[in-house]
């Protein structure tokens, strides 16, 4: 019997061992690219297009209006549903957009008869009056919130899809016209957004929420298998055959010659018939798969990788032997992080008394005097990261090179001066909760926080760490304004400092994304003043002085760009770019 | 027809159990889980929106509203659609529950077998220092723990430190060759965590066997080994075998193998409930929970049954 | 009466146990562990784990004997603080459950076939019904926030076992002489209860504490893996699921610091309950 039974041991495990070597989905004949992303897209449904994971599925498989160029930095807006760009009036309110004739919808058994139909303005006028369907909850609505003339009464008269609404209305199959309350130079760039993807009402009635995993849309792509492990998408063979033009893209042969892609020039994409993409958010894990060279093609850089993987930081090149099989991209992100102060809570934040508000302050910039940015940027980003003052990213044309460098510079001493100036002492600090989303990162982060206050005298048991065990509970200790000290982190919308700045904009206090609940009239009526304005100088300068009302109220622990690090195979041909703005990339791929 | 009876009978007692468990997870995973409200409404949501999201997900009901709805939807068995993708949930757990299965069934098949089979030669050779060693293995191997096995394994086995050979992630059932490459590890894994839990038990079940009157007297008379442990020995020993069987069975169905799934990234059932517990995905919640609480009732009532088959002295009570 | 068979009992199991020469081994590193816990409590060592270091990841050193973490922390002083934090779990659940099993399965016991005896086994019948992770990840998830979560989580569960076996073993004694003695002269029930019955029955809590106490510490690994364990502090599960990111990349320190310290401690208190176990009952084989 011991015998019989180590036979079958052995026996099983040599066909494992077989297993192993024909390796499946080995697949000659289909051009297939395999992407990978570190989080989960909860829901493709436009209305809930919110994430980076979600977004990027969503404009795969539907259209919009506009999309950002290919390989131009920075991001350009170009027309993509739309046969041009948009007929401006000179208010600025009064917007034109032409669609490109003859594009169809995907077959689907939504439609009668089962037959894809033309894509038209109504389709338009109908994906965005969704977005404010009381019955329906979208995560995109703020964005044109009061903001478009009627949709707001269209909606709180109960959202008849047959009543029109004047601002936003379909002048012909193939022309839509949107009025605007006040100017919102933004607008276009919200119109590059998944949230603002072109969904047909057929689909809608024949799915409701089943749209969440199903997609029937105009995109290149079209969803073949949804799973919460991986989305697969199979090439639209109807999609509009349009040549990718290179040079109108931003091709640069000094920048991109070494994708390997100028072949492409002229030919209509998307190139290849598959697309996979793999959710991995273990870092480990997703770097052995990208490195086992069977399965993902494609992947950020872990920061424990960096060292290993990295020739140098700066600029940022791969060692020989890596860089033989991966090509590399890199980048600040569209996107930062800080860590702001609860501005409503009288242990920490503005408060009526004079004299305790200005402890409050001193506790405040103490605290951001005692951050030491290049050790976090070193530790936890491997030093690729970009420490910053204010909140304008250094990826955006506001961002101001020349801003004193003073509120990211660690300065213990200075740190202890306050704390000393102000009267705060071990005894009399108040305890504070810091909040965390319950990974490792998190943690390491809380403990070196935690360390860095120690350093200056703040002990460690006033700063209590709060763990919470979801990103999903975390969102709500921020949106109830339950935490004193909160690590929060934006991605942008669009490229315009506008959607940072509005994240200490009073009216958009908690629940809104001013979690720092600050409120200053000051800000808010300059806030206001220029978020009508197009880009200018005169803007800029609104934003700096905006900017300044932040640093100098110590607001927060201001900022840091993380650098985005994408590597990939040799074999895959392309610029692969994850971000929100980055999302349209997938089309234009191509594999050896 | 006494059968039939005794099965509604135990039925019926199987009812306080299920509203039990209900009850108990309701509680705890839907009534004082996570809420998604603020997950749905976007990035600067207005007080009418997270109220109207609320009440799209129920939150503004009474609790005895809501568990009465939940016992509805349990006697119905329709829980409608997962809140955070929009899946019916049905389909959810159709396409998860036999990837767990699969995942998870070699290992347990494979651990309980080598299980017994160590503890019959530990048992036979009690007192020795076969059995002495292979006691002294399974503690050892009871000591480490599932996470640091799982990691181990993953470095030995999928890493560039180690054979490389096997996939770190994924999951894929159409051929067998595809199915034994992504099963080998973590069947690998759940063997090693179980076998000395295994071979204790059933090392104890075997050796009270081993000591009884009749067993040694055969041994006196010289009948080989094989025989008295497969006539004897393993024959008397069923109910035991078949009750740790049997009780395994709602946690390898439905909870699966939480941190295997997690780790290796593969759709079964465990990391299908772990995200609804951590998502707030109620729906999927609830019908998990029924599902189990149903099963383990059922269960119950199998190992009776199964009790008098195997030994008819047991009677039905 | 009573106090007459622990007694002879106690005193047989020491002899037999002080003859086991794995349990006396693992008695001794079990209070090894024990005593550097304790230098922890009296803040004699391991204080320093959360303090900041210069160096990342810094090798074995004779100023850092098992290296460094990201933070520059001193993975020593981590594992060392672990200690107090395992014993800290193990206790308070051990404790905790085993009082909560004694207690339920006594009355259970003594009270077999009542409502009350019919309740608590509905109660025990209902948790065992629930799956244990997906039940610890519930409460701990109710509660959380509480550093406590996951501790009512394990007790909540870890209970049952225990109560089954001294339910049965009440029952056992419960027709015994001493019983029968106690209640002709007119001792009031609980007193009987709990002073003449529960103590009978302690060799079988020590036994499941020993067992809890390992269970626990393991749990609690994968609890903190998942997010739901040790809140605020550091422990053997938060180091080794911290290690998980850094193994890959060739940081091996937190890993095998962590996962050996709670091996050896596990094993240590396996053998022992094991030992335990058989000088107090030494016909019956441990499962």
């Amino acid at each position: 019997m011991k015998l019989r039974l180590f036979l079958a041991l052995s026996a099983s495990f040599l066909l494992a061992m077989a297993a192993a070597c024909s390796r499946p989905g080995v697949d000659s004949e289909v051009k297939r690219y395999r992407h990978s992303d570190d989080g989960v897209p909860t829901n493709i449904d436009p209305l809930q297009a919110a994430t980076v994971y979600s977004n990027q599925i969503v404009v795969s498989v539907y259209d919009t209006l506009y999309r950002y160029k290919y390989l131009a930095r920075p991001y350009v807006l170009v027309p993509n549903l739309a046969a041009g760009m948009p007929e401006i009036s000179d208010d600025g309110l009064t917007y034109t957009i032409t669609l490109k004739p003859g594009v169809r919808f995907i077959d689907d058994e939504a439609f009668p008869d089962g037959k894809g139909r033309e894509v038209t303005a109504h389709d338009v006028v109908y994906s965005l009056k969704r977005h404010f369907d009381p019955a329906r909850v979208s995560q995109g609505r703020w964005l044109w919130d009061r903001k478009i003339e009627g949709l707001n009464q269209w909606m709180d008269a109960g959202a008849d899809y047959d009543a029109a609404v004047p601002g936003l209305l379909a002048v012909d199959d193939h022309t839509v016209r949107v009025r605007l309350v006040k100017p919102f130079p933004q607008f276009m760039n919200t119109l590059a957004q998944g949230f603002a993807a072109i969904v047909p009402h057929e689909a809608v009635t024949a799915y409701g929420e089943g749209l969440g995993t199903r997609a029937v849309g105009s995109g290149p792509w079209k969803l073949e298998r949804y799973t919460r492990e991986q989305v697969r998408l199979v090439r639209n063979p109807d999609f509009r055959k349009e040549p990718l033009d290179l040079a109108y893209e931003g091709y640069d042969a000094a920048l991109h010659g070494h994708l390997g892609i100028a072949h492409l020039d002229g030919k209509p994409s998307p190139f290849v018939d598959e697309l996979w993409i793999d959710f991995i958010q273990e870092s480990a894990a997703r770097w052995a798969s990208f490195t086992s060279g069977r399965e993902i093609q494609m992947s950020g850089l872990p920061v424990e990788q960096t060292d290993i993987v990295l020739a140098s930081k700066d600029p940022v090149a791969l060692k020989p032997e890596y860089a033989q099989r991966y090509h590399l991209d890199t980048g600040p992100e569209a996107g930062l992080v800080f860590t702001v102060f609860n501005m409503a809570d009288p242990d920490i934040g503005n408060v009526p008394d004079p004299q305790r508000n200005a402890m409050n302050r001193a506790l405040r910039c103490a605290m951001r005097d005692a951050f030491d940015w290049q050790q976090r940027n070193d530790r936890f980003y491997s030093g690729l990261g970009e420490v910053f003052p204010g909140v304008i990213p250094p990826l955006l044309a506001e961002f101001d090179a020349t801003l004193s460098r003073d509120s990211v510079t660690h300065n213990p001493e200075r740190a202890r001066a306050r704390l000393a100036e102000a009267g705060w002492t071990a005894e009399n600090l108040p305890t504070l909760d810091y909040g965390l989303v319950a990974s490792v990162l998190g943690r390491e982060m809380a403990e070196e926080f935690r360390g860095y206050m120690a350093a200056v005298g703040i002990p460690p048991e006033k700063i209590n760490i709060k763990s919470y065990a979801t990103f999903g509970d975390y969102n709500r200790a921020l949106r109830t304004s339950e935490l004193p000290i909160m690590g929060y982190g934006w991605g942008l919308d669009y490229p315009d400092a506008e959607n940072v700045l509005q994240l200490f904009y009073g009216p958009n206090a908690a629940p809104g994304s001013n979690a720092a609940n600050y409120r200053n009239p000051a800000y808010d009526a300059l806030y206001e003043q220029s978020s009508v304005m197009l880009p200018s100088a005169a803007r800029s300068e609104i934003y700096r002085q905006m900017n300044q009302m932040l640093i100098d109220d110590c607001v927060g622990i201001l900022s840091l760009s993380r650098r985005r690090i994408a590597l990939w195979h040799r074999d895959v041909l392309g610029l692969p770019d994850r971000q929100i703005l980055g999302g349209f990339w997938l089309r234009f791929v191509d594999v050896k | 027809m006494a059968g039939l009876g005794y099965l509604i009978r135990r039925l019926a007692t199987g009812i306080p159990l299920i509203l039990g468990v209900t009850f108990i997870s309701f509680l705890l995973m839907v009534y004082f889980g996570p809420d998604l409200s603020f997950e749905l409404v976007g990035k600067n949501p207005t007080a009418e929106q997270i109220a109207a999201a609320r009440a799209q997900l129920g939150y503004d009901q009474p609790f005895w509203v809501r568990y009465a709805a939940y016992l509805h939807e349990m006697v119905t068995f329709d829980f409608g659609r997962s809140v955070s993708t929009g899946q019916p949930v049905r389909g959810l757990l159709a396409d998860a529950v036999p990837v767990s299965l699969a995942l998870t069934l070699p290992g347990f098949v494979l651990g309980n077998l080598l299980g017994i089979a160590l503890a019959l030669l530990a048992a036979w050779h009690r007192g020795r220092w076969l059995d002495r060693s292979i006691m002294a293995f399974s503690v050892i191997g009871m000591s480490i723990s599932f996470l640091i096995i799982i990691i181990v394994f993953q470095l030995l086995f999928s890493s560039r430190y180690g054979l490389n050979f096997f996939p770190v992630r994924g999951w894929d059932m159409s051929s067998p060759g595809a199915y034994l490459y992504y099963v080998t590890v973590p069947t690998l894994a759940i063997v090693f965590v179980s076998l000395g839990y295994n071979t204790r038990f059933y090392r104890a079940v075997f050796v009270e066997e081993v000591g009884r009157d009749h067993v040694r007297t055969a041994r006196a008379f010289g009948a080989g080994a094989g025989i008295i442990l497969w006539k004897y020995v393993l024959k008397n020993s069923l109910i035991p075998i078949i009750t740790r069987v049997m009780f395994s069975i709602p946690s390898i169905v439905i909870a699966g193998s939480l941190l295997i799934e997690s780790y290796f990234g593969i759709p079964g059932a465990g990391k299908l409930t772990f995200d609804a517990v951590t998502t707030g995905d109620q729906p999927v919640l609830k019908a998990v929970v029924s599902l189990t609480a149903l099963m383990f009732v059922v269960v119950l009532i199998i190992n009776d049954l199964l009790y008098r088959a195997v030994d008819p002295r047991v009677a039905l009570t | 009466m009573s106090a007459d068979r622990p007694h002879s009992l106690w005193s047989r199991a020491a002899q037999r146990f002080v003859r086991d020469r794995a349990g006396m081994v693992s008695a001794v590193v079990v209070l090894g562990y024990f005593l550097v816990a304790l230098t922890v409590w009296l803040g004699l060592g391991g204080q320093d784990w959360g303090v900041l270091g210069s160096d990342s990841f810094a090798p074995v050193s004779a100023e850092h004997w098992f290296g460094t973490t990201r933070n520059g922390q001193d993975i020593f002083a981590r594992t060392v603080y672990s200690t107090r934090t395992a014993f800290e779990i193990g206790l308070v659940v051990a404790v905790s459950s085993v009082v909560l099993g004694a207690v339920f399965g006594a009355l259970s016991g003594f009270f077999a076939g009542s409502w009350l005896d019919e309740g608590i086994l509905w109660l025990k019948g209902v948790l065992d019904a629930i799956p244990f992770f997906l039940f610890v990840v519930a409460v701990a998830y109710s509660l959380q926030g509480h550093p406590l979560a996951m501790h009512v989580a394990m007790i909540a569960t870890f209970w049952t076992t225990t109560g089954r076996y001294v339910r049965g073993e009440v029952i056992k004694l419960k027709s015994m002489e001493f019983v029968e003695a106690a209640r002709a002269v007119g001792v009031p029930q609980g007193a009987i209860i709990f002073r003449h019955i529960l103590p009978n029955t302690s060799h079988i809590l020590l036994v499941q504490g020993t067992l809890v106490f390992v269970t626990a510490i393991k749990a609690e690994v994968i609890l903190s893996f998942l997010g739901l364990g040790v809140q605020d502090g550091v422990s053997w599960g938060l180091m080794i699921s911290q290690s998980t990111n850094e193994v890959t990349a060739g940081f091996f320190n937190n890993f095998i610091a962590a996962s050996l310290a709670m091996f050896v401690l596990v094993m240590a208190f396996n053998f022992f309950s094991d030992a335990l176990q058989d000088a107090l009952d030494p016909r019956k084989v441990s499962a």
